[in-house]
C-alpha cells in the first residue's frame, strides 16, 4: 500500500481526504459493478439449446493464418470469457493475433429442463455438432481442441471415442483426470467422505447451484479467497492497472452458473470416486472410453500450484495415450492464474503458441 | 519514500512523526501479511483434513434433510395455486423447452445433411467441369 505524507498541514490534509474519497469510490465501483469483459470481436456461428459456438474475427490475412483451426472447450461451471477477459489479458486475443482461426464453445447455463444432461450428451451430441461447424466454416478437415478443467475431461473423452474425426492436436489445461490419490486436494477428500451424498444434492436442487460449487472452490483456500483478494485490492487502490485487472477477475469469479445434475453425479461418482476414466472403465452411451485410442499430438499443461486439480491428477494421462508426439508442460501458477494471471502472457501463452504453431500447418 | 526520508528535518517534530508513522505502517503491513500467511497455511491444512471433510459432509446432509420438507411443501402449494389460476407449471415450461431443443437438434441434422450435399455437388462439379457449365447455362435459361 502506498503511504502518503502525513496530513499535518491543511493542504496535505485536503489531499489526504481527497485520496481517501477517491479510493472509497474506486472500491465501491469495482465491488458493486461488472467490468466490461470478452471484447475480442466475434460472431455466433452455431447454437444448440444453451450452447453457442463463437468464431473470433481473424485479423491476420488468410494466406498468413495457420491452417488448422483452434477449438476451445471450457469447463461446464463458470463462464468461458476467462479466456477473453480483457484487452491485453486475453488468451483468445493473443491467439487471434498469432494467426489462429479461433472458435470457442460456450456451454451456457443449464436450465431446470437440462438437469438430465450427462457427459454422454455433451461429448456425443454437442461436441461433434460444434466440431462439424468449425470444420465447415474453417474449410479444414483437421482441428485442434483445447480443453480446460472439466472442458479437458470432455475433450479427452471425445478424443478417445472419436479418434478419426480429424483431431490433429489435443491441448489439455489443468485436466482433472486421475483420482487415484484420494488425499490429493480438498475436493477429492470432501467428495470421498461417506457423509457426502451427491444424490441428495441433486435431488434437492436439480442442477447444482453455482454458489455451491463456488463455495467449494473458495473453501480450498479460504483466507486467500475471502480476505487476501480484497486486501490486495485495498493495498493497490492507487494502481489503476491492478484495480482494473481485479475488477475483471472479480466479475468472472462472481458470474456463476449451475451444473447439470446428472453431469455432477457422473463427475463425483464415476470420476472422483471410482476413477473410471484413467482406469479405462468409463462407458459413454455404451462405448468404453479407451485412452489408448488417442493418437492426436498432445500438449498437457499443468499448473504447479494448482489446488483445484493438483498436478498428480493431470500427469498420468501421458502414459495412457498412444500419441507419439506428446509434451508435458509445467508452468508456475494456479488453476486459473496460469491462463489468466499476470504471468500468462509471458509464460503460458507463448509456450502454447510455439508448440501449436509447429503443428498447425 | 526514500526521497522523503532524505529531506527530513530532525528539528521539525512533524517530520519526525511522519517518519515514525510511515515506519510503523510498513511494519504493521509486514506483520499483517506474515499473520495472514500463517493463518492461510493453517486453514488450508484444516480444510484438507478428514475431520473437516466429515463435518462439511454432515452439515450439508443435515441442511438438505431439514430443508427438503419445506421445499416440498412450497412446491405443492405453488402447483395448486398455478393449477387454480389456470397457469402453466414449471413442468409445462421445461417440457416445452425440451421439445424446442429436440427441434433444434433436428434442424442441426438437416443443416449437416445440406452441408454434405453441397460438398458432394462441389466435388462433382470440380471433377466434371463440362457438366457444371451446362447446368449453369440451363439455370440461366
Amino acid at each position: 500500500m502506498s503511504v502518503s505524507p502525513s496530513p499535518m498541514n491543511p493542504t496535505a490534509l485536503q489531499d489526504e481526504l481527497k485520496r481517501i474519497e477517491e479510493n472509497t469510490r474506486t472500491l465501491l465501483r469495482v465491488s458493486t459493478s461488472r467490468a466490461t469483459v470478452a471484447q475480442t470481436p466475434k460472431q455466433v456461428i452455431w447454437t444448440l439449446n444453451k450452447a453457442k459456438l463463437y468464431r473470433y474475427i481473424p485479423i491476420v490475412p488468410a494466406e498468413q493464418r495457420h491452417k488448422v483451426p483452434l477449438f476451445l472447450v471450457f469447463a461446464l461451471m463458470n463462464k468461458p470469457y476467462i479466456l477473453d477477459l480483457r484487452p491485453g489479458n486475453s488468451f483468445i486475443e493473443y491467439m487471434v493475433k498469432q494467426g489462429y482461426d479461433v472458435y470457442l464453445l460456450d456451454w451456457g447455463a443449464p436450465g431446470p429442463e437440462d438437469k438430465e444432461l450427462k457427459f454422454d450428451d455433451y461429448v456425443l451430441d454437442y461436441l461433434p455438432r460444434a466440431i462439424r461447424k468449425v470444420k465447415a466454416v474453417s474449410g479444414s478437415d483437421e482441428f485442434t481442441m483445447l480443453g480446460w478443467c472439466i472442458g479437458a475431461i470432455l475433450a479427452t473423452i471425445y478424443a478417445a471415442l472419436r479418434p478419426g474425426d480429424g483431431l490433429k492436436n489435443l491441448i489439455l489445461l489443468t485436466a482433472p483426470l486421475d483420482f487415484t490419490d484420494k488425499k490429493a486436494g480438498g475436493f477429492v477428500r470432501w467428495v470421498n467422505d461417506q457423509a457426502f451424498d451427491p444424490d441428495k444434492i441433486v435431488a434437492a436442487f436439480g442442477n447444482v447451484p453455482g454458489e455451491l460449487i463456488d463455495y467449494g472452490a473458495k473453501a480450498l483456500k479460504p483466507v486467500e479467497n475471502y480476505i487476501g483478494s480484497y486486501l490486495t485490492l485495498w493495498d493497490n487502490l492507487n494502481n489503476p492497472r491492478i484495480v482494473e485487472s481485479w475488477h475483471a477477475m472479480n466479475t468472472w469469479v462472481t458470474d456463476l452458473i449451475p451444473m447439470a445434475g446428472a453431469t455432477y453425479l457422473q463427475l463425483i461418482k464415476e470420476l472422483y470416486r471410482e476413477n473410471r476414466l484413467i482406469q479405462g472403465t468409463m462407458v459413454i452411451r455404451g462405448e468404453r472410453v479407451d485412452l489408448s485410442r488417442i493418437h492426436a499430438n498432445l500438449l498437457n499443461v499443468i499448473a504447479l500450484t494448482d489446488h483445484i486439480s493438483p498436478p498428480c491428477q493431470s500427469e498420468s494421462i501421458m502414459t495412457k495415450v498412444s500419441s507419439k508426439d506428446q509434451f508435458l508442460l509445467k508452468v508456475k501458477g494456479g488453476h486459473i492464474g496460469m491462463m489468466a494471471g499476470s504471468g500468462a502472457l509471458k509464460y503460458t501463452w507463448p509456450h502454447i503458441d510455439s508448440w501449436l504453431a509447429a503443428r498447425s500447418e | 519514500m526514500s526521497n522523503e526520508s532524505e529531506t527530513i528535518n530532525p528539528l521539525d517534530p512533524f517530520d519526525t512523526m511522519n517518519t515514525m508513522r510511515d515506519a510503523s505502517l510498513k511494519t504493521w503491513i509486514a506483520m499483517r501479511d506474515a499473520g495472514l500467511d500463517s493463518w492461510s497455511k493453517m486453514m488450508i491444512d484444516m480444510v484438507n483434513s478428514d475431520d473437516y471433510s466429515q463435518a462439511t459432509g454432515q452439515w450439508l446432509d443435515t441442511y438438505l434433510t431439514l430443508s427438503q420438507p419445506f421445499k416440498r411443501m412450497i412446491d405443492t402449494m405453488m402447483t395448486q395455486v398455478l393449477t387454480g389460476l389456470n397457469m402453466p407449471m414449471r413442468t409445462d415450461v421445461t417440457g416445452l423447452a425440451e421439445r424446442l431443443t429436440n427441434i433444434e437438434t433436428r434442424l442441426d441434422d438437416q443443416d449437416a445433411k445440406l452441408d454434405d450435399i453441397l460438398k458432394a455437388i462441389k466435388a462433382v462439379s470440380k471433377s466434371n467441369p463440362v457438366a457444371d457449365t451446362s447446368a449453369k447455362a440451363k439455370g440461366a435459361r
